[in-house]
């Protein structure tokens, strides 16, 4: 299936540009930014930025609200810097950030609303409806925003950190298996929702 | 699909784009925030030491006969002892604030250290 040949870079592309191009390592930007220097925790929120953000999106699907829980990320991930430990990934520990302040986020949703948001998103527009239309990859989104939200996460943790199992069950908090078992999951709803596309295309 | 083609098709979605103000929002909230003048604790401190010296103010004078009286007179007892009420004092006063003011807007120049070459 060819989703997506788009201009923009791809997400393991922008993260390892992130990681490996940029002269500074994180831990040496966390040194410096510890020691006073307010421009080297810019450039981590440069790096950063647009993952963290997809995160929150990604798990709450509101604009402002991703807006918001990307921003409180950030501030708590500031106040907390001394706490970081040295030799941590970073992405790990902003993306574990992010992802508590989303679930509090969520908490409080349900709380207010008094229901339950539903676990999956109603099939008139879901995926199957979205697919008629859209571009490969707009159907491809639509089929990961309409996952239940423990497999969202999970795909989108999987699309922001590639095949680090791990370092993913750390952000979630969830066991090594548990994630994998989701993942296992998620990819076949995925191939549920896409599959006959898929195939009708090539009829 | 195969496992492949889905993993290839999720890393080949571009990561949502950031509302522009973003980046702004998050800088201004972390290193571009000022610094407080006074941290939490030390403005508990001082409106709780407030509230007491307030406190002690208004029971020493509801309890003292003659508060007010005697308050005034304290005060010009100092006043006197600070040799506020001489004529001699605020000359004193003049003559060194214009001596500063006038050594302050003289023109020192800072000469450059010769530099010692150890050859």
């Amino acid at each position: 299936m060819g989703v997506a040949l788009l201009a923009e870079p791809p997400a393991e592309t922008v993260l390892r540009q992130a990681q490996d191009a940029v002269a500074p390592s994180d831990d040496e930007l966390i040194a410096l930014a510890l020691s006073g220097r307010g421009d080297a925790f810019g450039t981590l929120v440069e790096r950063y930025e647009r993952a963290v953000y997809h995160l929150a999106y990604r798990t709450l699907r509101e604009i402002e609200e991703a807006k918001d829980a990307a921003q409180e990320a950030w501030i708590k991930a500031y106040r907390a810097l001394a706490s970081f430990r040295p030799g941590a990934k970073f992405a790990t520990w902003i993306f574990t950030i992010c992802y508590r302040v989303c679930c509090d986020r969520l908490a409080k949703r349900k709380r207010y609303s008094g229901e339950e948001p539903p676990d999956f998103a109603d099939p008139t527009d879901g995926p199957e409806r979205a697919f008629e239309n859209a571009e490969e990859a707009a159907r491809l989104r639509a089929a990961i925003e309409a996952l239940p939200e423990k497999y969202r996460v999970v795909i989108t943790l999987f699309h922001l950190q590639g095949k680090q199992y791990e370092e993913i069950a750390a952000v979630l908090g969830l066991p090594l298996g548990t994630v994998k078992t989701h993942l296992f999951r998620a990819k076949d709803l995925l191939r549920a929702a896409l599959g006959p596309t898929a195939q009708r295309r090539t009829t | 699909m195969t496992d492949d083609e889905l993993d290839r098709a999720l890393f080949a979605l571009p990561l949502e784009q950031p509302p522009p103000d973003l980046h702004g929002k998050i800088l201004a909230a972390t290193v571009l925030r000022p610094v407080p003048t006074f941290r939490q604790w030390e403005l508990w401190a001082l409106g709780a030491a407030l509230v007491l010296i307030g406190w002690l103010t208004v029971w020493a004078v509801s309890t003292t006969p003659e508060a007010g009286s005697r308050f005034g007179y304290a005060i010009v007892v100092t006043v006197r002892a600070l040799g506020l009420f001489s004529r001699s004092t605020y000359v004193w006063l003049a003559v060194g604030l214009s001596s500063v003011w006038w050594i302050s807007s003289l023109p020192f120049m800072a000469t450059p250290r010769s530099t010692v070459y150890n050859r």
